[in-house]
């Protein structure tokens, strides 16, 4: 190998994303640099090193134990060793929509619109809108109706609503309760959660839902028009961080320090870099990727409330029946998946109740609902006839979605 | 320890900063220039982001490790020695931690069984076939080849770096480049 033809080639290695990667890292360094100054300032003297701070070391130590966690656990108990089925079955279907196992309510959507669904199970039409998402104490309910984002109470009773450029798509509530993030058209935007303030975040986004962060600071993570995994704070409009996003999320959350993305062939956490004055996807190399059984496809992924754990519901393409499956990845000291279920056909949704402690599975194929038990009492429930519930005097109902579970679980 | 050599011709690279700017600059950032501090950083990102991505081969992890290195260069400003040159400071960091990144991940793949799909995307185009030859390399031998024929150190100053016997050094250097030269062949 000749010397200078090797040096030649190493610099004619195309690096993917090179400028924005550059551009990227320029905005962050600056944030951090005047962060550096702002304290500085406030000290009033030169700036001094920071001493690094309580929330960055837990972050690095949370980081360093997930880590060995997920890489150094004994071999026979890692993440290849799928520790057999928790639940060696479906549970048998209790007849029809009754008492939702665990409680909270359901916001289900169906070809008529979202319904309410009660702890006893009584539900409620909220009306001809679609994409419902609770408020975070779920007295209100955000959802869409064409160019319209409109909030009416969980009884169905419209409080404002308003009209953007486009169709409107993907209302998220802030944890805060005071804003709503949503698409528009090709547009995110951010208005005060009594409909206010109306202002637009980015010109261009991907079909992707934004998420919050879960602070309760307003902070917004989405996918921008050129895939980029972008973080905004939305009072000031300002990015605070961006990174390279997988191709084709289906969805976003975050938790914790951690954003969950999930695309249909890979599930990934990625860690947040937090200073004062940014927040950036990405910090000490420590992106974690899931691990899915070989060849699978993700339908559906969802952090825990509690930032604890990740599920997924992966359709296995191994063997010639469909099969579905639902993983459990727990997120403390014991990383590896489990699988919980396998059942035949597809699990295209799954939310998780309020207090992390179940985990609702929609199984289309067989109209039920499964409440499956996650770490803590109880039995795996299955409620049946769910499609004709939503559905009334219709003989073969599509099944409906699963828009979320709130809020007040016992 | 010193700075850079240089761009090679032909390629976009800013050139090396002249000692004395690259001081000056430093001063400047450490009094607070913030345009002192994005002087320097678009001085030395490109070869930076350039020697993690050849180590790390996944386009995320790179900009994690160089957006690491700038971030650690932003922390320690206050006491960075400005009659030592930056770049090799800088570069100590990417090339360890992308080091322990690659390590990571390479027992992650051998835990999980098979390859994961890199979010950054497979290199495609222009280098392919280098990127293929050094990803034959264990990352030790890649790093060292980065730190010798990308950013042009001697085999002791990587030595140094890498907290490495100077034999260690050479040695790693001497396979990778028997395997590289086997790989991209004989003519090149």
């Amino acid at each position: 190998m000749n010397e200078a033809r090797l040096r030649e080639l190493l610099r004619e290695v195309a690096v993917p994303g090179e400028e924005r990667a550059e551009q990227r890292g320029l905005a962050l360094v600056e944030a951090a640099f005047a962060e550096r100054a702002a304290e500085a300032g406030a000290q009033g003297a030169a700036p001094r090193r920071r001493p690094v701070s309580l929330p960055r070391l837990a972050i690095a130590l949370a980081l360093v134990t997930l880590l060995a966690a997920l890489l150094l656990s004994p071999a026979g108990a890692n993440v290849r060793d799928w520790v057999g089925e928790v639940f060696t079955s479906a549970p048998k279907p209790g007849p029809g929509l009754a008492e939702i196992p665990g409680g909270g309510r359901l916001l289900v959507e169906s070809a008529e619109g979202p319904w309410v669904v009660q702890p006893d199970g009584s539900r409620r039409l909220l009306g001809a809108y679609r994409e419902a998402t609770w408020s975070p104490r779920g007295l209100f309910v955000a959802a869409v109706a064409g160019d319209t984002l409109t909030a009416v109470e969980p009884d169905g009773t419209p409080r404002w609503s308003l009209s953007g450029g486009g169709p409107v798509a993907d209302p998220r509530w802030s944890p805060s309760g005071y804003r709503i993030a949503y698409r528009s058209g090709g547009q995110l935007r951010v208005t005060a959660a009594d409909g206010t303030g109306d202002r637009l975040i980015d010109g261009g986004v991907a079909p992707v839902a934004p998420t919050w962060a879960p602070s309760g600071l307003h902070q917004l993570a989405y996918v921008d028009a050129g895939g980029e995994l972008r973080l905004a704070d939305t009072e000031s409009g300002r990015s605070v961080g961006a990174g390279i996003a997988p191709p084709g999320l289906i969805a976003l959350e975050w938790a914790g320090d951690w954003i969950l993305q999930a695309s249909p062939t890979t599930l990934g956490l990625r860690p947040i870099r937090r200073t004062k004055l940014a927040i950036a996807p990405g910090v000490g190399t420590a992106r974690i990727g899931l691990e899915l059984p070989p060849g699978s496809e993700v339908l559906d992924a969802a952090f825990a409330p509690d930032g604890s754990r990740v599920a997924a519901a992966v359709r296995l393409t191994r063997g010639g029946r469909e099969r579905s499956a639902v993983l459990l990845y727990a997120l403390d000291k014991n990383a590896a998946p489990r699988r919980l279920l396998t059942l035949p056909g597809r699990l295209p949704e799954l939310t998780w109740a309020p207090d992390s402690q179940r985990l609702l599975v929609a199984w289309p194929s067989a109209d039920q609902w499964l409440f499956l038990p996650i770490g803590g009492p109880g039995r795996p429930r299955a409620l049946s006839g769910i499609a004709a519930a939503f559905a009334p005097g219709q003989a073969a109902a599509p099944f409906p979605r699963l828009e979320g579970w709130c809020c007040h679980a016992r | 320890m010193r700075a850079e050599r240089g761009a090679v011709e032909g390629t976009e690279w800013p050139g090396p900063l002249p000692a004395g700017r690259e001081r000056s600059l430093v001063r400047a950032a450490q009094g607070g220039s913030a345009a002192a501090l994005g002087e320097l950083y678009r001085a030395h990102w490109r070869r930076a982001h350039r020697a993690a991505y050849l180590i790390v081969h996944d386009a995320a992890a790179a900009e994690d490790v160089a957006q690491d290195a700038f971030l650690a260069a932003v922390d320690a400003l206050d006491r960075f020695d400005r009659r030592r040159p930056f770049a090799p400071w800088l570069h100590r960091i990417v090339a360890n931690r992308a080091i322990d990144w690659a390590r990571r991940e390479a027992l992650r793949r051998r835990v999980d069984g098979e390859a994961e799909p890199s979010p950054g995307g497979a290199p495609e185009g222009l280098g392919e076939d280098v990127m293929a030859a050094l990803a034959e390399l264990p990352a030790e031998q890649r790093a060292v080849v980065v730190l010798r024929y990308l950013l042009e150190y001697t085999p002791g100053e990587i030595a140094t770096m890498l907290e490495l016997p100077r034999g260690t050094v050479n040695s790693r250097l001497r396979r990778a480049l028997d395997s590289l030269g086997t790989r991209l062949g004989a003519e090149r």
